[in-house]
């Protein structure tokens, strides 16, 4: 635990789109594993790392977010000194791009006012549980200007990925964006620590050049100037850059595996809570391999499936190999596979639904078929 | 809503003892209830739901685990900035210190507290009920009527009424006799323990009752009889929805059991009228492959890879593969082992069961833990923190305590641990 540092999490992806499920909500707001949003691990993560002060940068679909975050009592963020800082974009009367600079400002006002001495960088669309000290350690032992998380994912999850070649000494040499043929395995993980007097100056620096947008490969992609040190992660990390990969992560977590690496062998990962009643399994009820979360009420068949809060499945309905989220209602004599179904979506009686492992079907925020 | 013209005191400061080693480290109601919940949750949820925002809980008993649990009552939306939740322990003060003598006594003792909020009326609640209520009608009636008191009672069976403190009223429901367990009743109203008073007379009758030496100084026996001897408005207020006292192993066993039911009776899933509780920070449940639910009742971070049937476990239980829970009360962190065959037991916090146990009203006979004063209908408690011998045979109403002594041959218990 150190308290010397501050966290800034990138709570959306401009390369990144869930399809309908960040439709209505930023990345970091998509929920995921039963009871969570995505943004809950990076938050929790620094967090458990001592991190005291977070600014969570948005720019736009940001009211789920909010709603979720609230003052950051959840992960104990409602602080008088520092705490949980929400960096909307700057939009006033004269400009009205919100794609432009005052996003890059706002952060400005952010670093300048805190104290402490390195920054925790992250993107939103990696969920893995960790802290950050051994990374600062590594960081600091390197005596490099920056310092970057991967593990060795290579090109498995797609675009965006970044393929980092690093020398022998552990600095990277160079990055290669989507590569067709990668020169390594290593993957970056879109987190990177610096000092924040450092990080004060690239920016400044990139405003004065005109770049308005603040990226985290952005700054790695400057190992030419800068010291950048990769830092390999072992642990689980689950990348969410697609539906596709959304739905894989998920179903990652019925293995035992991953599930005691993201929840209980290291810090407990936090979340907004619901006081949702606990779930009831009905006479009638069959359920395996899956996930479960409270206030549900089951009266038919779920497998190999990740069930979010308050969701209903009736008599004769099997659920097979799907993603069913909040308030879900799905009616009797129903047959659901390899479906996402969003938040608040209802299935009337009798519907039939098959996607394919590869190809999930996605139903919408409270859509009803 | 937000009335400050009323101030909440919930009594928890009694030991509970008719639930046996299950209030042994906790007070009553910090003991867990109905897989998410502690029983005070309910008292605490009807207060804000009801729009009362400043809430007294006095604890005496183990205070540690109740203390620690409501805190600065955030999950109940009790962190306000003149109001909230407060913890009133009995105190020293120069001249004399007492804890709490009675129910009355506790509420004189804190009667400083009441006067600060300046209240006009006060409700008093006791921490061992579990039933969803709205004290803003009950005191709708109190003011609309004009009464000194208001007395929440509940229509009994008639052949149970003997078990209660019965409430004598008028056609017009006021209150002209309290009988304290009748052997012929008069009427089949119990009252719930549920009081509004207003204050200025509570005060008046606190004052004359701790000085009379002779008082038990509790509300049943001696406050609403002084104010029905004085002339006092009193009125009888009639409550009908689901409402269970868990003072006892039975009752705590059959009210967890109504959940899984009748859950429409307790309605837990109703969001206009939810009972908060302080969340676990765990992940949620997991049923493997090999694992087998129905009719049962489940929160986050439990682990299933055994049968479970007809049974209400709190956060984190695991079930290993091959075992069975049939009719069960398990509370957080409870470990079933493979091959364990246990049923209507109640398992306290973190109580490990070993490989191959047999517990419950399969097994016959009796045993150095055999307790029928405490346990009844063939159900067995296990206290926190032990682990069970595996292949340990354990027959129905025992209690599992450390503290009682045996013969090596005789123990169940392999060790013990602090949860």
């Amino acid at each position: 635990m150190f308290n010397n540092a501050m966290g800034l999490i990138l709570a959306d992806n401009k390369k990144i789109t869930l399809g309908e499920l960040s439709g209505p909500r930023a990345l970091s707001a998509v929920p995921f594993a039963g009871r969570y949003r995505i943004i809950d691990f990076m938050l929790s993560n620094m967090v458990n790392s001592g991190i005291k002060n977070v600014g969570v940068l948005t720019y736009n679909k940001y009211k789920s977010l909010m709603d979720h975050l609230g003052t950051g009592a959840a992960w104990s963020l409602d602080r008088k000194n520092d705490g949980l800082h929400i960096l909307p974009p700057y939009v006033n009367s004269e400009a009205t791009n919100i794609n432009g600079d005052e996003e890059l400002a706002g952060v400005l006002d952010f670093l300048r006012t805190s104290r402490t001495t390195f920054v925790i960088v992250a993107n939103s669309n990696v969920v893995l549980n960790t802290t950050f000290d051994d990374m600062i350690e590594a960081h600091e032992k390197s005596g490099a200007d920056l310092t970057v998380m991967y593990n060795r994912d290579a090109t498995k999850f797609g675009s965006p990925s970044y393929i980092l070649d690093v020398d022998e000494d552990g600095f990277v040499k160079d990055m290669l964006y989507n590569p067709q043929k990668a020169a390594s395995n290593k993957s970056s993980l879109g987190i990177i620590c610096l000092r924040r007097d450092m990080l004060v100056d690239i920016i400044s620096k990139q405003m004065s050049h005109g770049i308005t947008h603040f990226g985290i490969h952005s700054m790695v992609k400057m190992f030419d100037e800068l010291k950048v040190y990769a830092y390999e992660y072992a642990g689980v990390a689950l990348r969410i850059n697609s539906v596709q990969t959304y739905f894989n992560a998920s179903m990652n977590l019925l293995n035992e595996s991953v599930r005691d690496d993201l929840f209980w062998s290291g810090e407990p990962i936090y979340t907004k809570v619901k006081d949702e009643a606990p779930t009831l399994y009905f006479e009638t009820s069959d359920v395996k391999n899956s996930i479960l979360s409270d206030g549900c009420r089951i009266y038919g068949n779920v497998e190999d499936s990740i069930i979010f809060r308050s969701v209903t499945v009736s008599k004769n309905t099997t659920i097979k190999n799907c993603v069913v989220m909040q308030d879900a209602h799905i009616s009797e004599n129903c047959h659901l596979e390899n479906v996402i179904l969003d938040k608040n979506a209802f299935v009337r009686p009798g519907v039939r639904l098959v996607g394919h492992h590869d190809y999930p079907v996605v139903i919408g925020k409270g859509a009803g078929i | 809503m937000g009335r400050t013209d009323v101030v909440a005191m919930i009594l928890a400061g009694g030991q509970g003892a008719r639930l046996g080693v299950l209030t042994k480290r906790i007070a009553k109601p910090a003991v867990p209830f109905g897989s998410r919940y502690r029983i005070i949750d309910f008292p605490l949820s009807n207060c804000v739901n009801s729009g009362i925002e400043i809430v007294g809980v006095l604890s005496q008993y183990q205070p540690l685990a109740l203390n620690t649990y409501v805190g600065n009552g955030h999950p109940w939306d009790l962190d306000r900035n003149n109001a909230g939740a407060y913890i009133l322990p009995p105190y020293q003060r120069s001249g004399k210190s007492d804890w709490y003598k009675g129910t009355a006594n506790a509420i004189y003792q804190n009667k400083d507290f009441i006067d600060d909020n300046n209240p006009k009326y006060v409700v008093i609640l006791s921490g061992d009920h579990i039933y969803k209520m709205d004290y803003a009608a009950m005191l709708k009636q109190h003011i609309a009527k004009g009464a000194d008191a208001t007395v929440a009672v509940y229509e009994v069976p008639w052949e149970e009424a003997p078990r209660f403190g019965i409430l004598n009223t008028e056609g017009d429901d006021s209150i002209y006799e309290f009988e304290e367990k009748p052997a012929e009743p008069k009427s089949n109203l119990a009252s719930m323990g549920v009081y509004i008073f207003t204050w200025d007379v509570l005060r008046a009758a606190l004052i004359k009752d701790e000085a009379d030496p002779n008082s038990n100084n509790d509300f049943g026996k001696n406050i609403i009889p002084m104010l029905l001897s004085e002339g006092k408005k009193l009125f009888a207020y009639r409550f009908s929805g689901y409402w269970k006292d868990v003072g006892t192993i039975s009752s705590l066993w059959e009210t967890n059991m109504d959940i899984l039911d009748k859950p429409e009776e307790i309605n837990l899933v109703d969001r206009s009228w939810k009972i908060f509780s302080r969340n676990p920070v765990k992940p949620s449940h997991f049923i493997g492959k090999d694992g087998r639910v129905k009719s049962s009742a489940l929160t986050d971070g439990c682990r299933i890879h055994g049968d479970v049937e007809h049974s209400v476990l709190s956060e984190s239980v695991i079930v290993e593969k091959g075992a069975v829970v049939k009719d069960c009360v398990l509370l957080p962190g409870v470990v079933v082992k493979e091959g364990a065959h246990i049923e209507r037991c109640i398992v306290d916090f973190g109580t490990v069961i070993g490989k191959n146990v047999k517990a419950g009203p399969n097994v016959e006979g009796e045993c150095a833990y055999t307790n029928h004063k405490i346990c009844s209908q063939g159900i067995t408690v296990f206290e926190r923190g032990l682990i069970i011998k595996d292949n340990a045979v354990i027959p129905a109403n025992s209690m599992i305590d450390s503290d009682i002594e045996v013969s090596d041959e005789e123990s169940v218990i392999q060790s013990t641990f602090r949860v």
